[in-house]
């Protein structure tokens, strides 16, 4: 826990100490029955002044990204105080520019950006620190924290490091296992780190070998194709890792038509159909680790505390933090009812 | 004149393509203050030439004397430098440059060697322009708004802006309207009275009489003639070293029959297009050959493919055994039983990549598929009978249609017309890129489909073709039909002087 | 000049006829060479596969895993052969996969069972490529921006019907298609699809006026028009074809991952064109091989699947595709011009 927040504080240049303990505190009381996570603000509940919440994100074209959407809207909704402006999602920088300068012009009291590609969008969010306006900058981070006055986001190492240790703790005292990884796009950064994570993790279990790693697109179709080639070239292992739960779709199909199923497959993300499968238990299928869409969620009662000045319920400070990072929970069978409602279709 | 050491001598130059000897030993001598003119059909090495004097070929062998020196034109720019500007057919400036960007390009007036002086640019072009009596042309322009004729003069001005000892025209003419043409021609003498040599090309002989000293007529990558006099050497003799023809071709015998009689297979009633041609009528009966004979740009070629349902009439209508055809409809045309050979054989008929079968199975392909099936057997026969008719060398319709030399080429498309069961047939130019030996039978081939029964369009741009052919004739001049008769009442100085009244050239 | 390029082909054309003359061999030679090459490359990749992986590659299953995951790209191979063959393009065909696997696999789609899916999925495909057909044939666009365009739009209407959400498929009967217990001799099903819209392309292009047709527009689009071909009829089929082609490979898609996604047929426009094209389809058009396409298609799979077992990872894969494209041209340039 402290080795993945000391980190992020190094990777940023931010002050994070603690913060991971405490978002994780924050969201992972008990739930009731929105399609976000649990109803508790960051900061108090009570109406307080008006605040317009400028929200632009990239083109909701993947499962994941579509659950920001919903997070961020339906929590939105719950307050009467807040009115969130809320862009046509687009992959297009320039265009994503442009989006964002126009919230800019309108004088939303805050905004939330989730850039399309972090480093190009770093001068609109100066720009907006500088026309007074704060940002909170949702997991794709800009170059510099000059350009955002928060920023929340995943943890891609703690991905990869939690589902290393979950598969360790998993096949403890076997001796000689085999470990595989279907990765994600290879050519994000996010990837490369997920797989960091994961190699270090394993690091701490001399009887596990990572035998094989194939890059899938997290999609649906690039899932089944790359595994069926793993599955192929193993023909015995006992572990797999699977980057993201979108691909794991096609991943546990090319499974399923291999008729394998003599080992344990640990996803990522945390889509509904994945805590499904968990839940009932009659695949390979036995954990995902989080990459929480409900940061949608938790940003737009951070952007809420700042437009009214407030602190958040739980801290002594007077101000929210600068960066929190959100922790990468290991869902599996024990605890999969608390997370159900929080999956993504 | 011709006892001062010439400036430039050229001798022995050959050059190779893949697969063509374009110059084969050619000798070019240019005095100063003369204009030599080069005279050639297309294809026989006038480009290639000057791209060697250009310095933009090298030559295999051969040798370049330039002032009495040898030397080698190792690029344009090592052209440039000895004197030697060209100006090319295509025009080669930059569109969004100005007038005087164009000029200078890559020897811009600069200081401290590398900021451009836009200022005095302009200044020097301006007065170029007024050399060339164009001062009304603005330096600042960008090329891409002037007129064609415009464009040319500053062609002319980047030339001018070297220090030029001699200058390549390459049909410099052929953009320009006569009060334009004269401007040159003064541009021209101008240029020569201070000593420049200028290397013209022209198709017009006309032009080539009233500027020219000398001519040098290339034929197939040889000078067949070298510095005749241009102004005194006879037409005839001029065309017989173009052409290489000096033979009068043997053309196949009329029928003794009445072709004029009976009923018309073709009949064209008021067809027109609209800054193309005029009005026309004209009727074909089977058995017969009508020639339409006029100049490039008489609208020769538009009449036909109007009648063939490749371009759309503005007026008029066209019948086949007295049914009107849907006009602008190549297929309507196919199926009323018109086949076209058009003029550029290449481009517009054949399938190069294909055998001479599948070149001449094209148009009828339902006779021998069924269901959409092709029975390939039946394909090849039918494909073999009509080139074997036709007397197609090699015979063997199987082999691809591109090796085949142009006369076989041509009768590739006339058996794809003739295994279609065509009735009339539309020829353009059947004989352009023939060579001699091969046009008799060519023209053998289609007195004998007339014979037959088809009725034959034809248009050429050589007079004795058409009366060497036609049993009718109609003369076109600008899009108008001017003469309309039957071959036995017209000769060859008629028809020219039919088809070029009021031209400079009559 | 161009009345100058073929003198040493002038000779041929007067020699006398004597049997075949050697022009006719020399075309035949130049047709087999081409796929003999690419057959040799296929052999080599072969012999790699057997050599770093003698246990995993020379197996029954590897040769049914890489024939199924070729199915889907060689179905949208064999339409792209057509379209480029005629001298066109098609940059739509990923992103018509894609809407037709989502739009066949919707919740409404799916309570017709297999049937509807299958009958979405085809039509989807066909009403995409009509589009195609109509602006390129009738409204005179560049093959090349009316597709850009229906890439766009149709990618686009993709997401909108999913929202960006993965749609599973529930009938079973569709599901069982891709298991192994639907393998017929062991031969899956997929294949089998694969294999037949790979025959009926061969047959169409080679012994139908359909394919002349085709040849026809592709080598010489005026030539055609003259001759009395109706091409812009010819273009509209092909884009309809194409289209088709992207429908069935939908439903092979939507069978193989077991779900619809509007992400599906990611670049597929490319890997098509590469394959046709090392297959030895002209880009200009006018020549166009089935086999060849197959063999290109084959050939890309294989390599995937070589890289897979060996545990190459992306970036080489990439790196490998790019030089085996170069490859293959270059070497069939060589050979065709030696010939």
């Amino acid at each position: 826990m402290s080795e993945l927040t000391s980190r992020r504080g190094l990777l940023f240049g931010t002050a994070a100490i603690g913060a991971g303990a405490l978002l994780t505190g924050c969201t992972s009381n008990e739930s009731k029955d929105e399609p976000a996570a649990n109803d508790q603000p960051a900061a108090d509940d009570k109406p307080g002044k008006q605040v317009t919440i400028g929200f632009a994100g990239p083109q909701a074209d993947h499962g994941w990204l579509n659950a920001i959407n919903d997070n961020a809207k339906s929590r939105a909704e719950k307050y009467s105080d807040v009115t969130l402006e809320i862009t046509e999602g687009s992959n297009d920088t320039a265009q994503q520019i442009g989006q964002i300068e126009t919230l800019i012009n309108k004088k939303v009291d805050v905004l939330v950006v989730l850039p399309a590609d972090g480093k190009a969008l770093t001068q609109v969010g100066l720009k907006a620190m500088r026309a007074g306006i704060p940002v909170v900058n949702l997991d794709r981070i800009f170059n510099t924290p000059q350009a955002y006055r928060c920023w929340i986001g995943g943890d891609n190492y703690g991905m990869g490091l939690n589902a290393g240790h979950y598969i360790g703790e998993k096949l403890k005292g076997k001796s000689n296992a085999r470990v595989i990884e279907l990765a994600g796009l290879d050519n994000l950064e996010l990837t490369k780190q997920r797989t960091q994570g994961f190699d270090d993790a394993l690091k701490n279990y001399p009887n596990i070998k990572k035998v094989a790693r194939q890059a899938a697109e997290f999609t649906v179709e690039s899932g089944q194709a790359k595994m069926a080639q793993l599955l192929q070239a193993q023909s015995k292992f006992d572990a797999l890792w699977n980057h993201d739960d979108d691909q794991g779709v096609g991943a546990l199909r090319a499974i399923e038509q291999a008729g394998r199923d003599d080992f344990l497959m640990v996803g990522g993300a945390g889509a509904l159909s994945a805590f499904q499968a968990i839940k009932q238990d009659d695949g390979v299928l036995k954990a995902t680790v989080l990459y929480p869409p409900t940061m949608a969620a938790s940003a737009i009662d951070l952007a809420r505390a700042l437009g009214q000045g407030k602190g958040i319920g739980g801290m002594a400070e007077f101000e929210i933090p600068a960066s929190i990072t959100l922790y990468s929970a290991v869902v599996d069978k024990t605890n999969v009812d608390q997370y159900m409602p929080t999956g993504f279709k | 004149m011709a006892s001062e050491p010439p400036l430039l001598t050229m001798s022995g130059i050959t050059k190779s393509f893949p697969g063509v000897r374009a110059l084969d030993g050619v000798d070019l001598d240019v005095q100063a203050g003369e204009v030599h003119c080069l005279l050639g059909q297309n294809g026989a090495g006038k480009s290639t030439l000057i791209k060697v004097l250009a310095g933009a070929h090298q030559p295999d062998t051969g040798t370049i004397h330039w002032r009495g020196e040898a030397v080698t034109l190792r690029s344009p720019i090592a052209a440039m430098r000895l004197g030697i500007a060209t100006i090319y057919q295509e025009l080669d400036l930059v569109e969004h440059l100005s007038v005087a960007e164009n000029v200078h390009l890559g020897h811009e007036p600069t200081a401290a060697g590398f900021v451009v002086r836009g200022k005095a640019a302009r200044a020097s072009t301006a007065r170029l322009l007024k050399r060339l009596g164009h001062p009304e042309i603005d330096p600042a322009r960008l090329v891409g708004e002037l007129s064609a004729a415009q464009q040319q003069i500053v062609s002319m001005a980047r030339a001018l802006s070297h220090d030029v000892r001699l200058i390549v025209m390459d049909e410099p003419s052929a953009a320009l309207d006569p009060d334009e043409v004269d401007n040159l021609f003064r541009i021209v003498g101008d240029l020569t009275a201070d000593g420049v040599a200028v290397v013209y090309i022209s198709h017009r002989l006309e032009e080539i009489r009233r500027i020219g000293d000398r001519v040098t007529v290339l034929k197939d990558g040889r000078a067949v003639a070298g510095g005749l006099p241009a102004k005194t050497t006879p037409t005839r003799e001029v065309v017989a070293l173009m052409t290489g023809r000096n033979v009068e071709y043997v053309f196949p015998e009329r029928p003794t029959r009445d072709v004029t009689a009976g009923k018309p297979l073709l009949e064209v009633r008021g067809l027109a297009r609209e800054g193309e041609f005029e009005p026309l009528d004209l009727t074909v009966r089977p058995g017969e050959i009508v020639g339409l004979a006029g100049l490039v740009g008489s609208g020769r070629s538009e009449i036909l493919e109007t009648v063939y349902g490749a371009r759309k009439p503005t007026a008029g209508q066209v019948l086949v055994d007295g049914q009107a055809l849907r006009p602008g409809s190549v297929r309507a045309a196919v199926r009323a039983g018109l086949g076209l050979a058009p003029e550029e054989r290449k481009a517009q008929a054949l399938l190069m990549l294909e055998s001479v079968t599948r070149n001449v199975s094209v148009s009828s392909m339902s006779r021998f598929s069924r269901g959409g099936w092709i029975d390939r057997t039946a394909e090849l026969r039918a494909a073999r009978a009509a080139t074997r008719e036709l007397s197609l060398r090699p015979d063997n319709p199987s082999v691809p249609v591109r090796t085949l030399s142009g006369g076989n080429q041509q009768k590739a498309v006339l058996a794809r017309w003739l295994l279609r069961g065509c009735r009339v047939l539309l020829l353009d130019e059947p004989t352009r890129g023939v060579d001699v030996g091969a046009r008799a039978e060519l023209y053998a081939v289609v007195r004998r489909l007339a014979d037959e029964g088809l009725a034959v369009l034809l248009v050429s741009s050589e007079v004795p073709e058409v009366l060497g052919l036609a049993d009718r004739v109609l003369v076109l001049r600008e899009g108008r039909v001017v003469h309309t008769a039957p071959t036995r009442e017209l000769d060859e100085h008629r028809v020219l002087d039919l088809v070029m009244e009021g031209s400079p050239a009559s | 000049m161009t009345q100058h390029a073929s003198p040493p082909r002038d000779s041929t054309g007067k020699v006398p006829s004597a049997g075949e003359p050697p022009a006719w061999r020399g075309l035949m030679a130049r047709a087999d060479v081409r796929t003999l090459s690419l057959l040799g490359v296929l052999a080599v990749l072969i012999l790699i596969g057997g050599i770093t992986k003698p246990d995993e590659f020379l197996d029954t299953r590897n040769l049914q895993l890489v024939l199924t995951q070729a199915s889907v790209i060689g179905v949208v191979t064999v339409g792209m052969t057509f379209v480029i063959t005629s001298g066109g393009i098609d940059l739509s065909v990923g992103a018509i996969v894609a809407l037709a696997s989502v739009w066949a696999t919707t919740v409404a789609t799916q309570e017709y069972g297999f049937g509807g899916i299958l009958f979405t999925a085809v039509i989807v495909g066909v009403g995409c490529g009509l589009v195609n057909g109509m602006l390129i044939a009738y409204g005179a666009m560049v093959p090349f921006i009316a597709t850009l365009a229906m890439l766009a739009s149709a990618r686009g209407l993709a997401l909108q019907i999913t929202d960006g959400k993965t749609q599973i498929v529930t009938v079973p009967s569709v599901l069982d298609l891709g298991e192994r217990d639907a393998y017929v001799l062991g031969i899956p099903p997929l294949v089998m699809v694969f294999a037949v819209v790979t025959i009926i392309g061969w047959l169409i292009l080679n012994r139908t006026t359909f394919g002349r047709r085709t040849v026809a527009v592709g080598g010489n689009a005026e030539a055609a028009r003259l001759a009395g071909i109706d091409v812009r009829r010819q273009r509209l089929y092909l884009y309809l074809l194409s289209g088709l082609c992207c429908g069935i490979a939908a439903f092979l898609l939507i069978v193989l991952s077991g779900s619809g996604q509007n992400t599906n047929g990611n670049l597929y426009e490319l890997d098509a064109i590469a394959a046709a094209i090392i297959g030895g389809t002209l880009l200009s058009g006018g020549r166009g091989t089935i086999t060849g396409s197959v063999l290109g298609v084959l050939v890309f799979t294989t390599i995937t699947n070589i890289f897979a077992l060996n545990n190459l990872q992306s970036d080489v894969q990439q790196i490998a595709k790019g030089a085996i494209i170069v490859a293959a041209v270059l070497v069939q340039r060589r050979t065709a011009s030696t010939t």
